[in-house]
């Protein structure tokens, strides 16, 4: 792996200054740009207390640095929940890599970088989600956000997006199957060299308001014990005609572990109702109907973490949610959501609604 | 996999060495060339007058990237047929160089991108989106989401892509009568 990867830096390197400068005269700048978000939460439980906090939840600067045409700089500092203190809140560099652009068709990076799975994860700016919290489908089954140290290799040919990742392994021991693999992150702080993840990922942009692509993830996770997976996804994304739509599936499979599979979904639908007004601020009432289950296939005699007996219905969770994001500008959301989980083993249900203000500037 | 995903690596870096990744002015000329019947282009850098400049920029709400701008005057049969401007716009954080062909009465031609640089949101190169831009000038309307379509992923280079161009409809309009 480690010659195929030198040698790409090198003939990346050597091509690039075979040719003349462009006519441009390229300026050396940084860049700053980021995005954050607040948020009201109420949750309901059937049997229990409510819970109401009112939370900050990220505050995100993104600082990126050009040195030519080719060679960029990118990162992304992240400050969750307001303080870090003790147990308190996060600090992480989501992203920080170095991006090598040498032609629609290939560019290189390294770095942190974010793992190439489904539509939030990488583009997570709070306007460009429905709902106040990013979707559940993308904590239980894509754990988003999902940062690993790696180089990737990308690329864009006649609106089909090509990547190509080899990133840190998974830590077998967080394996879990309440969590699926959310808990097996490294987000880059010394991730496992042994059993490198790797990531294909395929998009076609080429229908303007419309995306649509998959990708595939695989590692042996390295732990106690070696744990196989794989994640396979597929999205899509319609945002024309003041329509608004999102659909993203996946599956995660399991090798030498109790549970097989887990298995989630979500499907948003939205329309600008401000456009029979021909409002500049745009008013966007959504559903959202989705189902993950972190345990949707298990062996036979399956336990859970705790010792427990493990079912399939265990961790099933069917969740609607009804709401609305007014933005008076791009950049500027404000968010209000209700929505209600059925555990299927249970049978109890938790309302939760939501108010929340997003931004981001560039 | 692992011997399969080697393998995809192996191709890319040799073809890496042999594919020619063509400038900014070959992909400009090839564009007007594919537009015009035998065209003739004369280049001239432009530099953009200092009031005029603070003026688009505060209309538009956008600034130029640089102090000037590059216009390619397209003569057919030694009359003018139409003028190319050659700007760029920051995206995330890196520059997208774009052309805008006018005809002679304001309105857009053509659009195009001429060198994207960002790892993501490249879909606005698509030739389908750039050509919701055809006919318009700069009494039109540039809404996201009305009479632009958005792209997914690639918020910041629709906008600010959109507005470079409707920046450059308000400046070659303020300048044609000098050209």
């Amino acid at each position: 792996m480690r010659s195929y990867l030198s040698s790409l830096i090198i003939t990346l390197m050597l091509s690039a200054s075979v040719f003349a400068q462009d006519e441009f005269d390229f300026i050396k700048k940084s860049t700053l740009s980021g995005y954050g978000e607040l948020h009201y939460n109420v949750v309901e439980p059937e049997n229990g207390k409510t819970s109401k906090t009112f939370d900050f939840h990220r505050f995100v600067i993104f600082y990126g640095f050009q040195w030519n045409d080719k060679w960029s700089f990118k990162s992304e500092f992240e400050v969750e929940h307001n303080v870090v203190e003790g147990t308190k809140g996060k600090v992480a560099l989501e992203q920080a890599y170095l991006n090598f652009h040498y032609a629609d068709y290939l560019g290189f990076q390294a770095g942190v970088l974010l793992v190439p799975a489904g539509i939030v994860n990488e583009i997570h700016e709070p306007p460009t989600f429905f709902g106040v919290e990013r979707p559940k489908y993308h904590s239980s089954i894509i754990p988003t956000t999902w940062s690993a140290n790696g180089v990737s290799v990308y690329g864009m040919y006649k609106g089909l997006n090509y990547r190509f990742a080899a990133m840190e392994g998974m830590n077998a021991d967080g394996i879990t199957a309440k969590n699926g693999i959310r808990g097996a992150r490294y987000n880059g702080h010394y991730g496992d060299g042994h059993n490198l993840m790797f990531n294909a990922r395929l998009d076609y942009t080429n229908i303007p308001g419309f995306m649509f692509g998959a990708s595939a993830t695989f590692n042996r996770a390295k732990g106690v014990n070696v744990i196989p997976w794989n994640l396979l996804e597929f999205h899509a994304k319609y945002e024309a005609n003041n329509l608004y739509s999102v659909f993203e599936i996946g599956n995660i499979s399991y090798s030498d572990f109790d549970v097989e599979r887990s298995f989630g979904y979500y499907f948003d639908l939205g329309y600008n109702v401000a456009s029979f007004l021909d409002w500049e601020t745009k008013v966007i009432p959504f559903a959202r109907l989705s189902n993950y289950n972190t345990a949707a296939s298990i062996k036979t005699g399956a336990l859970d973490s705790d010792g427990s007996a493990l079912t399939t219905d265990k961790y099933n969770q069917n969740r609607w949610m009804v709401g609305l994001s007014v933005k008076p500008i791009d950049e500027i959301v404000i968010k209000f959501d209700y929505a209600q989980d059925k555990n299927k083993a249970s049978d109890t249900k938790t309302t939760f609604w939501n108010i929340g203000f997003g931004y981001f500037f560039y | 996999m692992d011997s399969k995903l080697k393998k995809i690596f192996l191709i890319l870096f040799l073809y890496t060495g042999v594919i020619y990744s063509s400038g900014i002015k070959d992909k400009a000329f090839e564009i007007i060339n594919n537009s015009f019947i035998s065209p003739k282009i004369e280049i001239e850098k432009f530099d953009l007058e200092p009031s005029l400049k603070t003026k688009i920029e505060h209309d538009v709400k956008q600034r130029f990237y640089q102090d000037y701008i590059y216009i390619y005057k397209i003569f057919v049969k030694g009359k003018i047929e139409g003028y190319a401007l050659i700007d760029n716009v920051l995206g995330k954080s890196m520059p997208i160089t774009f052309m805008v062909i006018f005809n002679n009465d304001g309105s857009i031609q053509n659009s195009s991108i001429l060198k994207y640089r960002e790892p993501y949101g490249g879909a606005v190169t698509s030739e389908d989106w750039q050509s919701q831009f055809k006919g318009k000038s700069n009494n039109s309307s540039y809404e996201i989401g009305k009479d632009i379509s958005t792209i997914s992923g690639a918020t910041i280079s629709v906008n600010s892509v959109s507005t470079g161009i409707r920046k450059l409809t308000y400046l070659f309009n303020s300048i044609k009568s000098k050209l």
